[in-house]
């Protein structure tokens, strides 16, 4: 499991959680053979994913790639046309569906309900007892800035609360497993810490989490494993050293003083990206980077010269395009 | 099932704590009884008036004392309703002139005119400024043609005070006799309760309807539908909102019904007046009736409101679709004289077994006379079954349609839910 994204990690002390993880090492859910239609298109096909129990799952594709119709599916709000879907070992039904939270892309909770009565009242349809989620509660308004608020009307609160309180509802009942349509959307940056943060603490505490998202930048950081999925079709799944490893290192970043453009015509280079401060030189595959640093060093001044991993950015980009 | 009471206690906490649920009970029965007894009252208030003040203008030369003296003796509640003065001789058309100009000024109310024919026409007129007193106008033609009358039959040799005892009007008394067999002088405001009672019905089953059908649409657009969804059933979800929200309809009828009941009772003590104002009688069956036929009404509509609101995104695009919904509490309204007029005839019984029409009809039957127990009974099973397959229906259409964004659905796009939820 070791990975670029290792170092955010770290931050986070996560070290028991992975020792956890790696005993049980069994499957959260399994999706199986899933295809779902609508009229005129399908949606999802044949898709067939595992999600490891204790990690955190990151589902991409691009808009309209069947990430929510999946997850939907996996909660059980969409039936399935062919296919099976598992939850902790279990076909998804009620029960199973219990001991899972789920945070829909689309947020919602009733405009006019007080804040505390609605979080209660959410987590008492996943069942849990009244008494039970009125004291956990305050624990969880006060993490998430939300004390002060808990006596006003949903309708009151500012978006990014409400973003907050949607995350308190999926939460609540206590879930083994989290289903988190774009978690991350909408927040500005403290909000953001704040949900990778609880995120992380989750899967500390051995829960599964399950994000969709297309910020391959927020996957990087908080993923263990993905699912890359386009027009209903699974392109690659798996853990997220591994994925990049079965891309080649293809990417060289430069920094230099004087006219690079020479750089897109050299032998082996498929394209140049220009940044501010520096350029990204893709790679065909097999191309010799050693061919391109001589060449460059030959008439440029290089401050800087790197042969990057592929970010799940590029690899995104790659497996759509391809 | 332990799912269902969350979401039924959610609904109709929500519902009887929000300000329309405090304002429509309290202010219904205030409506309602202002409505019954304002008339009365304001009639009584009247009466302590200030007499009219007219004059006569006659142009017959013979009608003039006995018509001013007639008016003069015209009394309500024992006091003079007309303040008399007789017009000057001279010119009619200068004299009308004159009158017309005193009341415009406001010196009278108006005055009486009697053409030169006015005894073999029997025609006579009256200008003033305001010609809505109904109850005053009505005093003064029977004063005026008592006094024509007596004219005539002395003309013919005939005494009119004997006349008058011989041709004296019969006095019907409509006596009511209860399920109980309780006899009560009842001169039509037992069918004004009838039809108020059956408005309320009307208007509350259409408002709780509507109640269930903006939650539908509210929680689609809020779009905490699918949170709910994705924590229980569609079914769940549908049958809690159905009850929770007929609960609190419940209670605002039984706050009502006891409302009347008290009224009933005080009423009953002040021997069935309350300030010298009849009040109709609203028997324990009738009450009963009131709140079982609401439920009926309510869970039949409510879950036809309920399954269009899930079929559509916005209140506007339910408009059309809700026309068929109303269609047959509007006619049943409208039925309302049939029934009154014959309502143990073949067609009021046929029309009130008719599940849709059965919350209103068979009410306002129950409310006039008691019909036969078999009727009633029958009446509460077929719309019993009519509610079990429309809340059948509509939960299919539930559970497609509240997941469905964009475009509204036609008929045939609905009724293709229905067949493959």
């Amino acid at each position: 499991m070791a990975g670029a994204n290792d170092s955010s990690k770290q931050a986070y002390n996560q070290a028991p959680a992975r020792a956890e993880r790696g005993t049980l090492g069994d499957t959260a859910i399994r999706i199986q053979g899933v295809t779902k239609s609508y009229a005129g298109h399908v949606a999802v096909r044949d898709l067939t994913l595992t999600v490891p129990r204790g990690s955190i799952f990151g589902l991409l594709g691009p808009n309209g790639a069947g990430k929510t119709t999946t997850l939907r599916m996996v909660m059980d709000i969409l039936g399935p046309d062919a296919g099976t879907i598992e939850i902790l070992g279990r076909r998804a039904d009620r029960a199973a569906l219990d001991r899972v939270g789920y945070m829909p892309e689309e947020r919602g909770l009733y405009p006019r309900m007080v804040l505390e009565e609605q979080l209660v009242f959410l987590a008492e349809i996943k069942g849990t007892p009244r008494a039970e989620a009125r004291r956990r509660l305050p624990a969880w308004l006060e993490r998430m800035g939300l004390a002060a608020w808990s006596r006003r009307k949903v309708i009151e609160l500012s978006k990014g609360m409400q973003q907050k309180a949607q995350l308190v509802a999926t939460l609540l009942h206590e879930p083994e497993v989290l289903i988190l349509d774009e978690p991350m959307s909408g927040l500005d940056p403290l909000g953001a810490d704040l949900v990778r943060g609880v995120l992380l603490e989750q899967r500390g505490q051995g829960k599964t989490v399950v994000l969709s998202s297309h910020q391959m930048e927020t996957v990087e950081r908080l993923c263990d494993s993905i699912g890359l999925i386009n027009r209903g079709e699974k392109l690659l799944e798996g853990a997220i050293g591994e994925v990049k490893s079965r891309y080649a290192k293809n990417t060289v970043v430069l920094s230099y003083d004087g006219d690079g453009s020479f750089l897109a015509g050299l032998p082996g280079v498929l394209s140049v990206s220009h940044f501010g401060r520096h350029v990204e030189v893709r790679m065909a595959e097999g191309a010799d980077a050693q061919a391109l640093l001589q060449a460059a060093a030959a008439r440029l001044h290089l401050s800087r010269f790197e042969v990057m991993e592929p970010s799940l950015h590029d690899i995104f980009v790659a497996a759509v395009a391809s | 099932m332990d799912r269902l009471w969350p979401v039924v206690r959610r609904e109709y906490l929500e519902r009887v704590r929000s300000r329309a649920f405090l304002i429509g009970t309290v202010a219904a029965p205030l409506l309602l009884a202002g409505i019954l007894l304002l008339p009365a009252m304001m009639m009584k208030g009247q009466h302590g008036g200030r007499p009219l003040r007219v004059a006569v203008l006659d142009e017959t030369g013979s009608l003039c004392d006995p018509v001013a003296e007639g008016l003069s003796r015209q009394r309500l509640d024992g006091m003079p309703r007309f303040a008399v003065e007789k017009a000057e001789g001279g010119n009619a058309a200068d004299e009308a002139a004159r009158l017309k100009r005193d009341v415009l000024s406001g010196r009278l109310d108006g005055y009486l005119h009697l053409p030169p024919g006015a005894l073999e026409l029997s025609a006579a007129e009256y200008f003033g400024r305001n010609v809505s007193n109904v109850a005053d106008l009505r005093l003064m033609d029977q004063a005026v043609e008592e006094v024509m009358v007596a004219h005539r039959l002395a003309e013919q040799g005939l005494d009119p005070a004997r006349v008058k005892r011989l041709t004296r009007h019969l006095d019907l008394k409509p006596i009511r006799i209860g399920a109980s067999g309780g006899e009560r002088e009842d001169r039509g405001a037992s069918a004004v309760l009838s039809i108020m009672l059956l408005m309320m019905l009307y208007t509350t089953v259409i408002v709780w309807g509507q109640v269930v059908m903006t939650s539908v649409i509210e929680e689609k657009t809020s779009r905490v539908v699918e949170v709910m969804v994705s924590s229980i059933s569609s079914g769940c979800l549908f049958a809690g909102k159905l009850l929770g929200v007929g609960a609190a309809g419940l209670t605002q009828f039984l706050l009502w019904a006891g409302t009347l009941a008290v009224i009933g009772l005080s009423a009953a003590g002040a021997s069935g007046s309350l300030g010298g104002v009849r009040l109709p009688e609203a028997s324990p069956l009738v009450l009963a009736a009131l709140v079982v036929y609401f439920l009926l009404g309510y869970f039949f509509y409510a879950a036809l409101f309920a399954g269009i609101g899930s079929a559509v995104n916005t209140p506007q695009e339910a408009q059309t679709l809700v026309f068929p919904v109303f269609a047959p509490l509007v006619v049943g309204t409208l039925c309302f004289p049939l029934v009154l007029q014959s309502p143990d005839g073949t067609l009021s019984t046929v029309l009130s077994l008719l599940p849709p029409l059965t919350p209103l009809l068979m009410f306002l039957r129950i409310t006039v006379l008691t019909p036969p127990w078999w009727q009633i009974g029958l009446s509460v099973l077929l719309t019993g079954l009519a509610i079990a397959a429309v809340v059948w229906l509509a939960a299919r259409v539930h559970r497609v349609g509240i997941l469905m964004y964009g475009k509204r659905p036609t008929f045939p796009e609905i009724l293709h839910w229905v067949r493959h939820a």
